[in-house]
């Protein structure tokens, strides 16, 4: 008669329990929270989220406390700004400035439109008006809408935009999807897109992440999410013997042991990190990813291989290929650390060459030994520059169109530039004001004088009255009521 | 905390079927008592352990999961390599993830051992309500192929334990029974530490 134990003394918890209280909690709450959301563990009422956005999970944050100063953010801020208003030249120019304001990462408020200009989305959105709108209204083919729907409650389920089901977030996640499959019919849906075009709904509307989505798959990793995924293959190929020269004490062992690059690298490439890394790092791969390319990617995966299994020491402890892929699955906190890890990745010299060079030695091995490739994806663009350079865009296609424009009164001596006016953001009109009398509450309270005018309908002022920095919020910046994408 | 108890046996099962049929809840279900209604999609590779007693042995149980969609089927042949089990399952309230099993199964038989020993699951029978897989037509599918067969939910922990426990003992009945020559399916006998790396090197080494 068999008899069952429990091998590592795990307690048996019987989480079943925990499910009623949480769903008859979730129906008072906020409606952020959809009846069916099963939140492990939140048996309180408290449901705090982290600055990114997280209630829960492995990628929240622990409240690490190296926040950016505030005035250094502003500043970057405005920098930022200033390169997205003329982002061709700064492109054609000064691309080693715009990739070194990237390795140091995004400022969060603009980091959203900074993606969708650094992957050429903005181009392609402005070339392709209307098209979204077109392929949103279209029913979609319901094949691939029916594996769609399976995956909209299972990505980042602790982040708050996409707890709810049926909630905003899952259904522009569904949305964007849809879209891709109906641009792409005969690439259709690959399962890895979800967490992608999640991490770029967190920070633009649907129509963006969309195009993000479009360059993601088609400039940047080309094949990835085709059909016979040769593309992630031939890559893990390419990490592998790149690998050889960056730490040949792990190559060798990852040989040995016979553990086929397809077992680990995966989830990481096809997901650029997202669902690997602390959320801090991901946003930071990131930036440098949309700027350089899919080397960043390679240079992630190389140093975490490194980290991991560099040294002797740390192979003693994973003799075999299970243990060694579960090293693999529970990397190290210190090593992904956003300081470390971004550090790490600018300097590992592994440049594009190296992986165009290993690119063409493993395809030629594949024919050798597997035939003709079935998919044939176009080569990849390297960066946001190569992109540019491929499909130079008209001024016109760059142009920014802020959607909230706050005009200050003018109480001042204003420095605003001839012609400038209409489109000055509210940092902008920070610097102005500067160094003058304190600046005016563009949000006042209901006792204080009202604003004389300002491009908010009355709704809108009404709303963000209400909403004023006064107020303790623990809404995250990702949520509709604090406007990132100003 | 202890990590590996001493064991006789590890066998390497893997978890397949159509996406969303609940492979990766009926892994956290075995190997940790866990079920989550929004579990992660599953991209790339997932895998647990569990050791059991089966008449005194104790087996160690390697459980592999990986993505249902059609196109990762293009890279599961590392995947399964060395199984000497798999749970085909399919989702009873989704009859198109149930006449994808044979498909399933050309598959299996085209990378994995012809030894292996498959069951048949049929998952989240506690939606019974909306069935749409009659339990006797696929228990007579399995038997017909001469497969097990089982029908579990992971949700309310019905019958995981048995299914997995099930093929656990077929296996070892398998290997124990010498039925097959040791070299062609993949089971490790442990014996004192001497024969340790020796052991393991013979389960890698296996296609």
């Amino acid at each position: 008669m068999a008899k069952l134990q429990s091998g590592n003394g795990v307690q048996w918890k019987d989480r079943r329990g925990q499910r009623g209280t949480v769903e008859s909690l979730a129906e008072h709450e906020s409606s952020s929270l959809g009846p069916d959301s099963e939140l492990n563990g939140f048996a309180n009422a408290e449901i705090q989220t982290d600055k990114y956005g997280f209630i829960g999970g492995a990628q929240q944050s622990a409240g690490e406390n190296d926040n950016i100063p505030p005035d250094v953010l502003r500043q970057r801020e405005v920098k930022w700004l200033d390169m997205l208003n003329s982002w061709d030249k700064w492109m054609a120019k000064k691309h080693k400035k715009v990739k070194l304001r990237c390795q140091k990462g995004i400022p969060p408020s603009l980091r959203g439109r900074a993606w969708l200009y650094l992957s050429g989305g903005k181009v392609k959105k402005e070339q392709n008006q209307g098209k979204f709108q077109e392929l949103d209204s279209q029913p979609g083919d319901p094949k691939w809408l029916d594996v769609i729907e399976k995956d909209l409650h299972r990505q980042f389920p602790f982040h708050e935009m996409f707890v709810a089901r049926g909630g905003h977030g899952q259904q522009d996640l569904f949305r964007v999807l849809k879209a891709y499959t109906l641009h792409r019919p005969e690439e259709g849906y690959c399962q890895a897109q979800a967490p992608i075009a999640a991490v770029l709904l967190m920070h633009m509307p649907a129509e963006d992440a969309f195009w993000g989505l479009v360059q993601i798959c088609e400039k940047y990793l080309p094949g990835y999410y085709s059909a016979g995924l040769e593309a992630i293959q031939l890559d893990g190929e390419i990490l592998f013997t790149l690998l050889k020269r960056v730490s040949p004490v792990a190559h060798r062992h990852l040989k040995k042991y016979k553990i086929d690059p397809i077992l680990y690298m995966t989830e990481w490439f096809m997901c650029a990190f997202s669902r690997t890394l602390p959320w801090a790092s991901v946003l930071r791969v990131w930036d440098m990813f949309f700027c350089e390319g899919v080397k960043i990617i390679f240079r992630v995966g190389l140093v975490l291989l490194k980290c991991m299994l560099g040294s002797q020491e740390k192979l003693k402890a994973c003799q075999g290929q299970y243990e060694t892929m579960e090293l693999l699955r529970s990397i190290e906190p210190r090593y992904m650390q956003e300081a470390f890890l971004v550090q790490e990745v600018i300097e590992l010299a592994v440049s594009e060459r190296d992986i165009e060079k290993e690119h063409l030695s493993q395809l030629r091995r594949w024919k050798e030994t597997r035939g003709e490739l079935h998919c044939k994806s176009p080569p990849r663009m390297h960066g946001a520059q190569a992109i540019m350079a491929a499909e130079p865009p008209s001024r016109q296609d760059l142009k920014q169109n802020p959607t909230i424009i706050v005009e200050v009164p003018q109480t001042t001596e204003s420095q605003t530039e001839k012609g400038k006016t209409t489109k000055k953001t509210k940092t902008e009109k920070i610097k102005d004001t500067k160094n003058t009398s304190p600046p005016p509450n563009p949000y006042p309270l209901p006792s204080d004088p009202a604003l004389p005018s300002n491009n908010l309908s009355p709704g809108e002022s009404q709303h963000l009255q209400k909403d004023t920095p006064l107020q303790g919020s623990n809404q995250s910046l990702s949520s509709t009521e604090h406007d990132t994408y100003l | 905390m202890g990590t590996d108890l001493a064991y006789n046996f590890v066998f390497k099962v893997v978890l397949i079927g159509e996406s969303g049929v609940g492979k990766s809840n009926l892994l956290s279900r075995f190997t940790k008592n866990e079920f989550n209604h929004d579990s992660r999609t599953t991209i790339g590779v997932e895998f647990s352990t569990r050791s059991i007693q089966v008449d005194n042995i104790t087996i160690k149980a390697q459980i592999w999961d990986t993505a249902g969609l059609e196109r990762y089927r293009a890279i599961t042949s590392a995947y399964y390599r060395g199984a000497v089990g798999a749970l085909l399952v399919y989702d009873i309230t989704k009859h198109l993830t149930y006449e994808n099993v044979e498909r399933w199964l050309k598959e299996l038989y085209h990378h994995a051992d012809p030894h292996i020993v498959v069951m048949i699951v049929g998952n989240k029978s506690d939606l019974g309500n909306v069935r749409t897989v009659p339990k006797e037509e696929a228990k007579d599918f399995a038997e017909s192929k001469g497969l097990l067969f089982m029908e579990t939910s992971a949700l309310e922990s019905t019958n995981v334990e048995s299914a997995f426990l099930e093929v656990l003992t077929a296996i070892h009945q398998k290997v124990a029974s010498k039925e097959v020559t040791r070299g062609s399916i993949s089971a490790v006998t442990l014996g004192p530490s001497s024969e340790f790396n020796e052991e393991r090197r013979s389960c890698c080494n296996s296609s």
